[in-house]
């Protein structure tokens, strides 16, 4: 007991002293790598390996600094004061475990990141990761996930070959990314992604965008043997074609139809799930007449709702397996023949208030049924997506057009045979 | 046999290049629609082709428009506006071709330069005229290109709409050609009407030989 509590002096006093030459010498930064004499006075005690605290929740903070990782940072050059501000000669160290979690932790020195990077800021709070944060999702990324404050490196420096730090999360992703073409011309993920204004994948044409932003004359150069090249490239997701090996589905998405908006979930009232739970009253995918209701549900006020379809990999890692175009998909019967991979499975989509895709499973025929014409308007697809019913239609035209002629003929071969019998002309 | 002017040279070339360019159609749908149970063209060369054809066909439809708004022969397209007596011929027509013909009885309607359609043909190639084929011409440049002309296909529901009214058309006509030409056989000889559409002229029976 004695010996902790001269332990806490001796820290105390030793901190006292660093932090009176820290204070006194806050600004006197020191040239290039080499760390001021206060930032040389924290890392005294912050760069000793193994340096950790216990947290109120059993969690374990680490409090090491590496130190040559720290000088050659970025942040070198604000010294730890600028950032630790709330640390004084009076505090440090706490004599009482003041951090509940290692999260909570993240999620204040995110303020103080905020208070330099406001731009920055900015965008990440509009990205995907700020929205799961903001939900509670404990794993969503803050600052600190992908930065490691102490070793702040600048953007060049990042390394695309191994994907840090997005791979942290997404490595099945960055796995097959990896083999990809964008892989191997050296991009990394924030190329297409943005580094912090990261939105989902499949919301808006951000992503589409950004292949377009590179590849300009693209569409173009579709054009010369595509037919219908740009309805293509709103229908047809890039990698669709592009990442041959990737298993394809379709994402009918609700749309109003005058105003041409993509419907967005309202915040604090979701209803898509429960409108598509009570519609889908058996529970194995919405079949033509639920979706036909589904979308009932959600006609506004002299707004009617329509459904139109995008074709996109089924799976995070198809979608980056993007290979180079001699490898693209050209053949057009993979899409528009019955029974086609693409439309063998399918779902229905909103547009969460958090900006992710709420989705909800259907039944693979109703892009084939006559009841969808109405709810699905949006989508179709040539051979691919055929109404079953126009087909019977179809037999029975040709049965009629040339069974016909053919019952006519033979009606007047009979009477020709047996005119004389019935009382005609032979000749007829 | 006495012979009458029936189908002027304008209305032979539109006939021919219709024929033609409808079988084309019919057969380039059905690759479009069934590839895999017929694969005689890749699926883009039958969309090329179909699409060329389509704005041949929509030329063509200009030369039998044009002829007939501006010469006297409109008179041929003139519906009958008597309810009863269109009803009473229609009747007798479709009794000469469901029993009469087999009796040998004479085909109650006698063609003449400005009446050269019975009452069924007539009411048959209004409709067609009128309504089904500028349709098929309208929803298929629609689907021609379905960006270019997003707006005007979204305000009809969408392309899923265009593209069933297309084929709902496309199914008439696959239906409606080989009939056609099947009733083309049925003149006073197999060949008299096919010969009549290359040569413009229709032989008439005696009586009525001075139709011309």
């Amino acid at each position: 007991m004695y010996g902790k509590r001269l332990a806490t002096v001796v820290m105390a006093a030793s901190f006292a002293v660093a932090m009176a030459f820290f204070l006194g010498q806050g600004t006197a930064r020191a040239a290039g790598n080499a760390l001021s004499p206060a930032d040389q006075q924290c890392l005294a005690c912050h760069s000793a390996e193994g340096f950790e605290k216990k947290l109120a929740n059993g969690e374990t903070l680490s409090l090491y600094v590496p130190g040559p990782a720290f000088a050659k940072s970025v942040h070198n050059a604000i010294g730890c004061a600028s950032c630790h501000a709330d640390i004084t000669l009076e505090n440090h160290p706490p004599l009482k475990a003041n951090i509940a979690s290692i999260r909570e932790n993240q999620l204040a020195l995110t303020k103080v990141c905020q208070s330099c990077h406001a731009d920055i800021f900015k965008q990440y709070e509009g990205s995907i990761h700020a929205a799961l944060v903001r939900e509670g999702n404990q794993s969503a990324p803050v600052c600190t996930d992908c930065h490691n404050p102490h070793a702040v490196m600048s953007k060049a420096e990042y390394d695309a070959a191994t994907g840090t730090p997005c791979s942290k999360c997404h490595d099945p992703i960055f796995k097959a990314y990896a083999v990809s073409v964008h892989a191997k011309a050296g991009l990394g993920c924030a190329s297409c992604h943005h580094a912090h204004d990261v939105s989902a994948a499949t919301t808006g044409d951000r992503l589409k965008n950004e292949c377009l932003g590179c590849h300009q004359d693209v569409l173009a150069a579709h054009q010369k043997w595509l037919p219908n090249a740009a309805q293509h490239f709103e229908t047809v997701s890039c990698p669709a074609c592009h990442a041959p090996g990737a298993k394809l589905k379709v994402d009918l998405r609700l749309y109003d139809n005058a105003g041409q908006q993509r419907l967005v979930e309202k915040v604090g009232v979701p209803q898509f799930q429960s409108r598509a739970r009570f519609a889908d009253a058996e529970g194995t995918g919405l079949n033509a007449m639920a979706l036909r209701s589904l979308l009932r549900g959600f006609n506004q006020e002299g707004i009617k709702m329509t459904l139109r379809g995008r074709l996109e990999a089924s799976t995070g890692p198809g979608a980056h397996r993007l290979m180079d175009k001699s490898q693209a998909i050209r053949n057009c019967a993979k899409c528009h023949q019955a029974g086609a991979s693409p439309f063998q499975s399918v779902t229905v989509s909103i547009v969460g208030p958090d900006g992710r895709l709420v989705r909800y499973g259907a039944k693979h025929e109703v892009l084939n049924s006559i009841i969808s014409v109405d709810s699905i308007g949006g989508f179709y697809t040539i051979g691919g997506t055929r109404i079953k019913l126009l087909d019977w239609l179809l037999v029975l035209a040709l049965l009629g057009g040339i069974g016909g002629p053919l019952a006519h003929l033979t009606i007047n071969w009979y009477f020709k045979r047996y005119a004389k019998r019935i009382g005609g002309d032979e000749d007829s | 046999m006495p012979r009458i002017y029936v189908h002027p040279l304008p209305v032979r070339i539109w006939h021919w290049i219709n024929a033609l360019g409808f079988l084309v159609m019919l057969f380039t749908g059905f690759q479009l629609r069934y590839i895999g149970l017929i694969d005689v063209l890749s699926f883009r060369t039958a969309v090329v082709v179909h699409n060329w054809t389509g704005f041949v066909l929509i030329g063509n439809f200009f030369i039998w428009l044009l002829f007939y708004l501006f010469s006297d022969k409109i008179r041929v397209y003139h519906p009958e506006l008597s309810p009863l007596k269109h009803f009473r011929a229609t009747f007798r027509q479709a009794m000469f071709y469901g029993y009469g013909i087999f009796k040998g009885q004479p085909n109650p309607f006698h063609v003449s330069v400005y009446n050269k359609f019975n009452s069924l043909q007539s009411m048959s190639y209004q409709v067609i005229m009128m309504l089904l084929v500028p349709l098929q011409f309208y929803t298929g440049v629609l689907l021609w290109d379905v960006k270019r002309f997003s707006g005007m296909i979204n305000a009809l529901g969408g392309v899923r709409v265009v593209d069933t009214a297309h084929v709902l058309i496309f199914i008439f006509f696959a239906g409606f050609i080989p009939f056609h030409m099947y009733l083309a056989t049925l003149g006073h000889t197999r060949t008299a009407h096919l010969k009549s559409m290359l040569t413009g002229y229709e032989e008439v029976e005696e009586e009525q030989g001075g139709g011309k």
